[in-house]
């Protein structure tokens, strides 16, 4: 499956700007992430993000906090979507209930927040209609069970050509600071769209450079 | 059985640690959780799994398993081999389901 979804990852940033692959699809989230999600919580972000654009947000903002002094791991995800009643958050975490109508169990939200609580972390869900809705995700940072980040840059990158909304990205770690945004790209840009392939290769260059700037250890160290 | 002969019949890819196949294999133990492999597998055990990250190095390495069968065709991280091959934790790649890798093992008598 691995190397079939690298395969597909690679292709990606050669094809057009809709990510088809398996693995970091905005239009067709396939049962095939799930798998994958309990290995990396990169997917998980992303379905969340893909929430995010299917509510008609034009700005998601993703904070990424790792604090090692108090050993937790928070996940962040605010957006301007069209916002949620009270019955629609709290059906939003049953595994059973979704808005979509091509996937019959909607097990986004519900796996992430399995995966944040077995890690002593917890998720919550707080919205408001017609302003927006924010998902937050903690962890304990250092527990066995938490899966590695994973493919960050992958996921940003995947959110970033599709295109829909700006992404306002901040991910802190043991005091170093990466963050972005895209409006201000946009703005450097001027008419070139995000998507040009000049631009996407230097994206992806910026962000990986930037996640490796705050990159934490290697997990394996956390029980030597 | 040791994990050599182990490996032949199950066809798998050994991809670390070749010095370190001569260990005898207690039994088998299958999970994705790392805290439960940890609370129960025992010393000398093969363990089964889809995890993929260095974490898993680390486990096999605190309580001594023979080796990590990574099956489902899922290609373990660089970092992770690099690790396994340091810490001389041997990992062997299959194609076959865990459940398959279970039952096969189970059949070769290794309770």
């Amino acid at each position: 499956m691995s190397s079939a979804r690298d395969a597909g990852r690679q292709e990606s940033w050669m094809s057009d700007a809709k990510c088809k692959c398996a693995s970091r699809s905005i239009e067709s989230p396939e049962l095939e992430n799930w798998s994958a999600c309990m290995r990396e919580l990169s997917l998980h972000i992303l379905d969340i993000l893909q929430n995010s654009i299917e509510a008609g947000a034009t700005l998601v903002e993703l904070t990424i906090e790792e604090d090692l002094d108090t050993d937790r791991l928070s996940i962040t995800v605010g957006d301007n979507g069209r916002g949620m009643s009270e019955a629609q958050v709290a059906r939003i975490l049953d595994p059973f209930y979704t808005t979509r109508k091509t996937r019959h169990v909607g097990l986004g939200l519900p796996l992430f927040k399995v995966a944040a609580e077995r890690c002593n972390g917890d998720l919550t869900v707080t919205s408001q209609l017609g302003k927006g809705t924010t998902v937050r995700a903690t962890f304990q940072h250092s527990h066995i069970d938490r899966a590695p980040l994973g493919d960050v840059t992958g996921t940003l990158m995947s959110v970033i050509l599709a295109n829909k909304c700006d992404l306002h990205y901040i991910h802190r770690a043991d005091g170093k600071e990466f963050e972005f945004h895209t409006a201000s790209v946009k703005a450097e840009l001027g008419e070139i769209p995000l998507t040009h392939h000049k631009v996407r290769q230097w994206l992806q260059g910026f962000i990986a450079e930037g996640e490796a700037g705050v990159t934490v250890t290697s997990a394996s160290l956390r029980l030597q | 059985m040791k994990l050599e002969e182990l490996a032949k019949r199950l066809e798998l890819e050994v991809r670390t640690a070749q010095r370190k196949l001569d260990a005898e294999v207690t039994g088998g133990y299958v999970s994705d959780l790392l805290s439960w492999v940890m609370a129960k597998a025992q010393a000398g055990n093969v363990w089964i799994t889809i995890q993929a990250h260095s974490n898993i190095v680390a486990v096999a390495n605190l309580i001594s398993l023979s080796g990590i069968i990574v099956a489902e065709g899922v290609t373990p991280e660089p970092a992770t081999l690099e690790k396994a091959e340091q810490e001389g934790i041997p990992i062997l790649t299959t194609q076959l389901p865990m459940y398959a890798v279970a039952g096969k093992m189970h059949e070769l008598g290794i309770r």
